[in-house]
């Protein structure tokens, strides 16, 4: 192969991934907007400023888009997050972390917390990953809290569930909670203080 | 930032390496205690262990989940 035929092989290449890129953060706004099972390809092509073909031709069917997204959220949220956590954070600073993840994308998160059942299989795995991300942070947090006697002792499992359970009980009713609005900003502080008190050991 | 080819996770600091040897791919988490990577059925075992003790899912649905979570990264791709 020449010089000159690799270089144009690298720029195809280049130029596919920036289009995929393109079509992954225009689905992400539109399903924000919309919701994500009430979406479709040709409004994602719309947003993009792309043919409708030229979604098919990188994703080939709408399943297969919304996983994409839902990965590429994921991803990007798990990233986020370990940026956020500083090294030996507590239990309290990781939640932060997460809260403030989750309010930089709210919109699409509030989507995939209601809609997720819904969703294709690779869409709910993607969704236990995000987990996983944050519980990777948490685990080691709770276990030093639980050992110095802050946090009661309890199963991992049922203290991050009860987490998520109350976030994403506001989140999946934001409309009710923090109408027009972010429930993070509004209310992210409060959740905070009141899972805090229910996990915390008493003096 | 560097992310381990068998689990995603983000690697930045020496101890998140095998031995604290940056030049490999993988993470602690899925090395072995000589440094090399686990093999595909190991790695699905401990990542399903996670995710039962932390979200408390059911042991197989955390297999699966696994195994689904681990068909996408570059070590395993296409495995299932």
């Amino acid at each position: 192969m020449s010089i000159q035929s690799i270089t144009t092989t690298r720029h195809r290449d280049g130029q596919k991934l920036e289009t995929r890129r393109r079509i992954i953060e225009a689905a992400i706004r539109v399903f924000s907007r919309d919701g994500i099972l009430a979406s479709t390809t040709a409004e994602v092509a719309k947003e993009a400023g792309l043919s409708h073909g030229s979604v098919f031709a990188h994703f080939g069917t709408q399943e297969f888009l919304v996983s994409a997204a839902i990965e590429d959220f994921g991803g990007a949220l798990a990233r986020r997050l370990h940026m956020l956590v500083a090294s030996g954070a507590g239990t309290r600073s990781v939640l932060e972390a997460h809260l403030r993840a989750i309010g930089e994308r709210e919109d699409f998160y509030a989507r995939l917390v209601v809609e997720a059942p819904l969703l294709p299989a690779q869409a709910q795995d993607s969704l236990v990953a995000i987990q996983s991300s944050i519980c990777f942070h948490l685990s080691p947090a709770v276990a030093a809290e639980t050992r110095a006697r802050k946090i009661r002792p309890m199963p991992l499992y049922l203290l991050f569930n009860t987490w998520i359970g109350l976030a994403h009980h506001y989140l999946a009713n934001r409309a009710l909670f923090a109408p027009g609005g972010s429930v993070v900003e509004r209310l992210g502080e409060e959740l905070l203080d009141h899972f805090m008190y229910l996990i915390s050991k008493e003096d | 930032m560097r992310l381990c080819i068998s689990c995603g996770m983000p690697m930045e600091k020496p101890e998140d390496f095998p031995l604290g040897d940056a030049s490999k791919d993988y993470c602690v988490h899925c090395a072995r205690p000589d440094g090399s990577l686990q093999s595909y059925e190991e790695r699905a075992a401990g990542m399903a262990d996670f995710i039962v003790t932390t979200q408390g899912l059911d042991r197989e649905a955390a297999l699966s989940t696994a195994k689904a979570m681990m068909s996408r990264l570059p070590a395993w791709k296409g495995r299932s």
